[in-house]
């Protein structure tokens, strides 16, 4: 008899909770887009004293950008290595700039394997036509030269990178 | 595991509709843009024709600031004789000069007027 009042009540309890249960949409739209994440900033070594480098060997460390689309075929990737500091102290001579960019990793092997072999040199840009959806990791390695072997001043060095989205 | 934060940029749409604004003579297009990139706070816009010279435009601010996790919706405007010339529209993170790191990455999203697809 207990057993049953017990079972009783508990369910009368429970009716309130069942009626106030709603289902709640959540609704959204996914628009074609591309985004650009960036991965890791990179940090410049200094194996000399003339010389910053992103390699690792010369303790440094690449940046890495990721590109993200939802739409194939409809993106470019251009990636410019640094050609400048934008901060750095006052410097004895010119710097020299060498840089590289490369496709460090894909989520699609298949539809973008070709990628890095596909891509357009334009001076300084390297110009990838994203010609399938997913991510693409890409790898830009930097180094700066002293001009007459001098040293680089003691400070803080920084250089700007561009990765640029450009809808076909 | 570990997680890495991520710091994105992104913009929408890929092609945007020019339309007839409320004032005569000017097209007008809106724009979203979200910022995922806890180092960069503000953004410049620009209108290019196809060789990324610059077209001229009006909108409300050509440099904003927008917040780490922020959406906005801004409008472009361009002059109905410049509809030819116009072809893209774009964004680009402004790296603050005193960044802390060594180097940065400048993120550019350029969308492409859908008449010129």
């Amino acid at each position: 008899m207990f057993i049953k009042k017990l079972a009783l009540t508990t369910g009368l309890m429970l009716v309130p909770f069942a009626t106030i249960a709603a289902e709640v949409p959540i609704t959204g739209t996914v628009e074609s887009r591309c985004i650009i994440q960036t991965s890791t900033p990179g940090t410049y070594g200094n194996p000399n004293a003339y010389t910053l480098s992103t390699q690792a060997a010369d303790g440094g460390d690449q940046a890495v950008v990721r590109f993200d689309v939802s739409l194939a075929d409809a993106y470019y990737a251009e990636i410019t290595p640094p050609l400048a500091f934008s901060s750095a102290p006052n410097l004895p001579d010119q710097v020299s700039w060498t840089g590289e960019v490369s496709v460090q990793s894909v989520s699609d092997a298949t539809g973008m394997g070709t990628y890095e072999t596909d891509k357009l040199e334009l001076g300084n840009t390297d110009r990838y036509t994203l010609t399938a959806t997913g991510s693409t990791w890409f790898a830009i390695h930097s180094t700066a030269t002293m001009g007459g072997n001098k040293a680089f001043p003691g400070g803080t060095y920084t250089a700007v990178a561009e990765a640029v989205c450009i809808a076909k | 595991m570990l997680a890495l934060p991520v710091q994105a940029h992104e913009m929408v749409p890929t092609y945007p509709r020019l339309e007839m604004s409320h004032v005569d003579g000017l097209l007008k297009t809106t724009m979203k843009m979200f910022n995922k990139r806890a180092d960069v706070e503000y953004y410049e816009v620009g209108v290019f024709d196809e060789d990324f010279n610059p077209v001229p435009f009006v909108t409300a601010y050509n440099v904003f600031k927008l917040d780490y996790l922020s959406h906005t919706v801004f409008d472009i405007y361009i002059r109905a004789k410049d509809r030819e010339r116009a072809v893209y529209v774009c964004s680009k993170s402004k790296i603050r000069k005193d960044s802390n790191t060594k180097t940065a990455i400048a993120s550019k999203i350029c969308s492409k007027f859908e008449d010129k697809r």
